[in-house]
């Protein structure tokens, strides 16, 4: 009876510490869930506000410059691009690259500034993949039918930075890296043509 | 050989077949990078577009008579038809694809989705006036896409290698395949056949469709001209992107048809109930 007592209690002690720190895990991951979301609607009103303002092209590119150098981890972002590349590119043009890609992001937002006017942006819900956060978003603008965009957040406690915006399921970064590393392949694999192309590209867009 | 039995102008379908055969005549094949750069091949076998000269091709092709036809035509057709008009269109082409989508929902295995399907179909095409208006979705059935592409994918056949057809754009042997199917599943495809009344609708709803869809991507596809360093590429990995994007969301699509006057959520609780039971 005793023995019986013991392990009924012992066993009640481990059920209820699983229990117990299973609900701290989830709770920490809700959490992390909410920042997201409230991180994501942050950086969402201040892009919203940009493009729907009325403020020149010229300051709205910058303002934008600003949101984005704030918002998303540009750095990481453009070593995930450069995919197999970026190992065997020289430190000088790793660096050389991801100044680039900067200027490449930046440039690619501002030239949709015209098609985006009108921009309505609402949060939905979000959730977690492994340590990344993922909220997703409605978009609704003028002339265009109704998108899901997910953004994916690093680190959404600690020092929340977007990593990658997914448009209807497609990733916007993977797509940049397929790009690039379509072009690399067909220009004998030369960092440095990519990197001219990029800013002649930006020389063009921007 | 049956254009002589039936004197009647091509057919979708037809055409389309002959393009495929063209297209298939016409290949040529990309070279694989050296064994000694595997880094290199495992990239060139994820990409798996062996055929890739063939379809920059015809992507060049494509490109071509989109910018000279089809794209000012789906200008002109935004710019002309206000914005209620072209949902409207859209909503109808939507409502005729119905029984494409519920066939495909139902071979798939997912009955609640094939409930949807047939929701909106029924909602749709009384209430909503022939399709004109979307009122299902705003009782609950929302729509989704659905093709024989995708019921193959989710039988497990693997997409294969990267297609750039002409006309139809980016596809593969099993997309491709799909779209074939799926036009001879159509109920459309054969009702009234053989009149010419039936070729000049199937020509015109083919028409409008295209302008329709064409019209939706508009400044998707030009921003996409604008900012990619190789158009192709970035075409061809949005579309398999896409493509694996809608599996996924059908797969995980498990909702149960539990009818509205059943106890909910009853099957449930009872596994946890046998479930501590064993327990104790």
């Amino acid at each position: 009876m005793l023995d019986r007592r013991n392990c009924l209690t012992a066993s009640l002690a481990v059920l209820a510490a699983a229990a117990g720190s299973g609900l701290t895990s989830s709770g920490a991951r809700a959490q992390a869930g909410e920042k997201a979301t409230a991180f994501v609607q942050q950086t969402g009103d201040k892009l919203v506000s940009v493009v729907n303002g009325t403020m020149s092209t010229p300051d709205k590119r910058r303002a934008l410059t600003q949101i984005i150098e704030a918002s998303v981890d540009v750095d990481s972002v453009a070593r995930f691009c450069l995919g197999r590349f970026w190992r065997t590119a020289s430190v000088d043009q790793q660096k050389r690259f991801v100044n680039a890609f900067h200027e490449v992001l930046v440039t690619n937002i501002s030239s949709k500034l015209g098609e985006y006017q009108g921009v309505k942006l609402t949060v939905q819900h979000a959730r977690m993949q492994d340590d990344d956060a993922i909220v997703t978003t409605t978009v609704e603008r003028p002339n265009n039918p109704q998108t899901t965009v997910d953004w994916v957040i690093e680190q959404p406690t600690t020092n929340p930075k977007i990593v990658d915006v997914l448009a209807e399921g497609t990733s916007l970064r993977l797509t940049q890296r397929q790009d690039y590393a379509s072009y690399l392949t067909r220009n004998n694999n030369d960092v440095d043509a990519l990197i001219n192309a990029m800013k002649q590209q930006t020389a063009q867009n921007g | 050989m049956r254009a002589a039995s039936r004197p009647h102008p091509l057919s979708r379908f037809e055409f389309l077949v002959a393009a495929a055969i063209l297209a298939g005549g016409l290949a040529g094949c990309a070279t694989p990078p050296p064994a000694s750069d595997p880094e290199a091949l495992a990239d060139f076998r994820q990409t798996n577009d062996p055929l890739e000269p063939t379809n920059r091709v015809f992507y060049k092709i494509d490109d071509t008579l989109d910018t000279v036809l089809l794209k000012p035509a789906a200008e002109a057709y935004r710019y002309v038809l206000p914005d209620t008009v072209r949902t409207g269109i859209h909503n109808v082409l939507n409502n005729l694809g119905g029984p494409v989508r519920l066939t495909n929902d139902t071979l798939q295995g997912k009955p609640a989705r094939a409930g949807d399907t047939m929701m909106r179909v029924l909602i749709n095409t009384t209430a909503g006036l022939v399709g004109i208006f979307d009122v299902a979705k705003d009782v609950g059935y929302p729509d989704h896409d659905n093709d024989f592409g995708l019921t193959l994918a989710n039988w497990g056949v693997p997409e294969g290698p990267f297609l750039y057809l002409p006309v139809l754009g980016p596809s593969g042997p099993r997309d491709a395949t799909g779209f074939g199917v799926d036009i001879a599943i159509d109920p459309f495809t054969w009702v009234g056949n053989g009149r010419i009344g039936y070729h000049i609708a199937s020509w015109s709803k083919t028409a409008i469709a295209a302008l329709d869809t064409r019209s939706r991507l508009l400044d998707a596809i030009t921003s996409v001209k604008k900012t990619a360093l190789d158009p192709y590429a970035t075409f061809r990995s949005l579309y398999r992107q896409n493509r694996a994007g809608k599996l996924e969301t059908l797969q995980a699509d498990n909702r149960a048809t539990i009818p509205i006057w059943w106890p909910q959520g009853k099957t449930s609780s009872a596994t946890t109930q046998s479930q501590s039971q064993t327990t104790r």
